[in-house]
């Protein structure tokens, strides 16, 4: 709705003015309405990107993201493995900033006043926004594992935030000796990246494989009782690293009871593991704080949303995607952020613009590598249906493909990358 | 009377001509929101980094291979998800919009 000002001044004073102000796509009296996107991501930087380029100029779009050089999580694995160097994996702004006229702000967002629709960075000074988008990713809940806690992470790396951690987790591993043994603690649902540890697993046998270490083996004391693709691990395990990977389900395991970083030991209800080579704990997570500081999230930790839209649940002005948010039956992957982005960026244009909307639908895929030219995926299309973000359809990978497909599976891979990196990057 | 058939007949062909034309537009506006779908993996201005360029093809090949994911005939099973879902005038949407990109220089040349 357009409103001219000689009318907007007839019409001041009156009951009228409200109405017609609420009703204006823009906020009356500001050049163009603003976007603040938080996290510079799969998610935030795939909204942000298309927020700017769709609309054209219409919209003011900010990212705020700490660091300058992005580092995928997703493929951190394959660094891991000695498939990628680290520099593959790093990402700048500049282009996507310059293409699309997006202001970058290397800040950390310490607050959101929901009421005031600001967000306070961590210089102290405050952006005010029209519409937010939230792709903070995962927090770590340090105390979810006994024993270890933040100031532990040198002595048991994580590596389930992409950089320094995962290049520690490298070394560490090409420490391990023959005879070795590894204990990789794996996260309880719902996490980052569901077949992620045990793409991991299989990437650290292949190192350890590869420099003749065929005598060193991973323990994996695993909270769940099944994961992602366990079938095709399982058989892929056992046909490229016989008797180096022993994976534990609680049952046998008997729960996780304390790990001590320094003497590399780990309890459980079962066994005691001492002088552990290398201990990777991967523990339970939680949306951003930022997102948890604002209210957002529920009692799960992560954020509902509305599967139409990807609107927070409890804010009509802020937008959750990616880790952070509750999707139903999506799993959390760069992919599925990547999608979430882009329902958020069409519905805050439609709103902001009156740009034209359509029905949300989502898209996901994950692969995971096994070995060199061994690589299966699992994915699904989804929509919003009975409340949530519900599969539509699914497939994943079978157990006995042949290596030719399996080939050309790690080729898709590598293919999805480059082009999930250049939607988000441009 | 003849005459002004003839004008009227000439409108409706003219206004014919006019909603078809609006209909392609549409459709290759329609298209592009879609294509955000098909861009996480394929390349946009027409790389192949391992997954094929989908740009500048003619709009039947582009149905005509759609509809074979559909039919199973072609095994990518992400693909036969995605085709199995799009009905048939978003398959011609985003014909027409992945029709209209020209793949990039560098791509032309093998330079990319």
């Amino acid at each position: 709705m357009q409103i001219s000002r000689r009318k907007l001044l007839a019409t001041a004073g009156t009951a009228a003015l409200g109405t017609l102000a609420l009703g204006a796509p823009a906020v009356l009296g500001q050049a163009k309405p603003r976007v603040v996107v938080l996290g510079g991501g799969p998610g935030g930087a795939t909204a942000a990107r298309y927020i700017a380029k769709d609309s054209a100029g219409a919209i003011s779009v900010s990212i705020v993201e700490p660091s300058k050089q992005f580092v995928t999580c997703f493929h951190s694995n394959l660094y891991l493995g000695g498939f990628r160097p680290m520099t593959e994996l790093t990402h700048g702004y500049d282009k996507l900033a310059a293409a699309h006229g997006i202001k970058m702000v290397h800040q950390a967002a310490v607050q959101i006043d929901r009421d005031k629709k600001q967000v306070k960075l961590a210089d102290g000074s405050m952006m005010e926004y029209d519409r937010l988008v939230l792709s903070p990713g995962i927090d770590l809940k340090y105390d979810s594992v006994p024993g270890w806690g933040r100031e532990h992470e040198e002595a048991m790396p994580h590596a389930w935030k992409a950089g320094p951690q995962t290049e520690l987790l490298r070394k560490r591993l090409e420490a391990v000796p023959d005879g070795g043994v590894i204990v990789m603690i794996a996260p309880p649902n719902p996490y980052r990246c569901p077949p992620g540890p045990y793409e991991r697993v299989s990437m650290m046998a292949h190192v350890l494989k590869s420099a003749g270490k065929t005598k060193a083996k991973i323990i994996i004391l695993d909270p769940k009782e099944t994961f992602s693709k366990q079938a095709l691990f399982q058989e892929g395990w056992e046909k490229h690293y016989p008797g180096m990977v022993e994976w534990l389900s609680p049952k046998i395991h008997d729960g996780i009871k304390s790990v001590d970083p320094k003497t590399n030991t780990v309890e459980t209800g079962f066994e005691s593991y001492k002088n552990v080579a290398l201990v990777n704990v991967i523990p339970k997570q939680t949306a951003g704080k930022i997102a948890l500081g604002a209210d957002l999230a529920n009692e799960s930790g992560f954020c509902p949303i509305d599967p139409a839209s990807m609107k927070s649940a409890k804010d009509q002005n802020i937008f959750i995607i990616g880790d952070a948010c509750i999707a139903g039956d999506m799993p959390k992957s760069a992919f599925s952020a990547n999608s979430q982005a882009k329902v958020a960026a069409m519905i805050v244009r439609g709103e902001l613009t009156e740009a034209k909307t359509f029905p949300a639908r989502y898209t996901n895929t994950c692969w995971s590598m096994l070995s060199t030219d061994d690589t299966v995926k699992v994915g699904g299309r989804y929509e919003a249906k009975d409340g949530k973000i519900g599969a539509v359809e699914t497939f994943v990978s079978k157990t006995g493909e042949t290596a030719d497909l399996r080939k050309q599976t790690q080729v898709e891979n590598m293919g999805w990358y480059a082009g999930i990196t250049a939607d988000m990057f441009g | 009377m003849p005459t002004n058939f003839a004008v009227m007949a000439g409108a409706a062909i003219l206004l014919a001509l006019q909603h078809a034309g609006q209909a392609r537009a549409a459709d290759a506006a329609f298209g592009e929101y879609l294509s955000g779908e098909c861009v996480t993996c394929h390349s946009p201005v027409g790389a192949d980094n391992g997954i094929p360029s989908i740009v500048g093809w003619p709009t039947d090949q582009f149905a005509a291979v759609m509809s074979s994911y559909r039919d199973k005939t072609r095994d990518n099973p992400i693909m036969q998800t995605i085709a199995g879902r799009l009905t048939k005038e978003e398959v011609e949407a985003l014909a027409a919009y992945f029709a209209t990109v020209k793949p990039s220089r560098c791509q032309l040349i093998g330079m990319c």
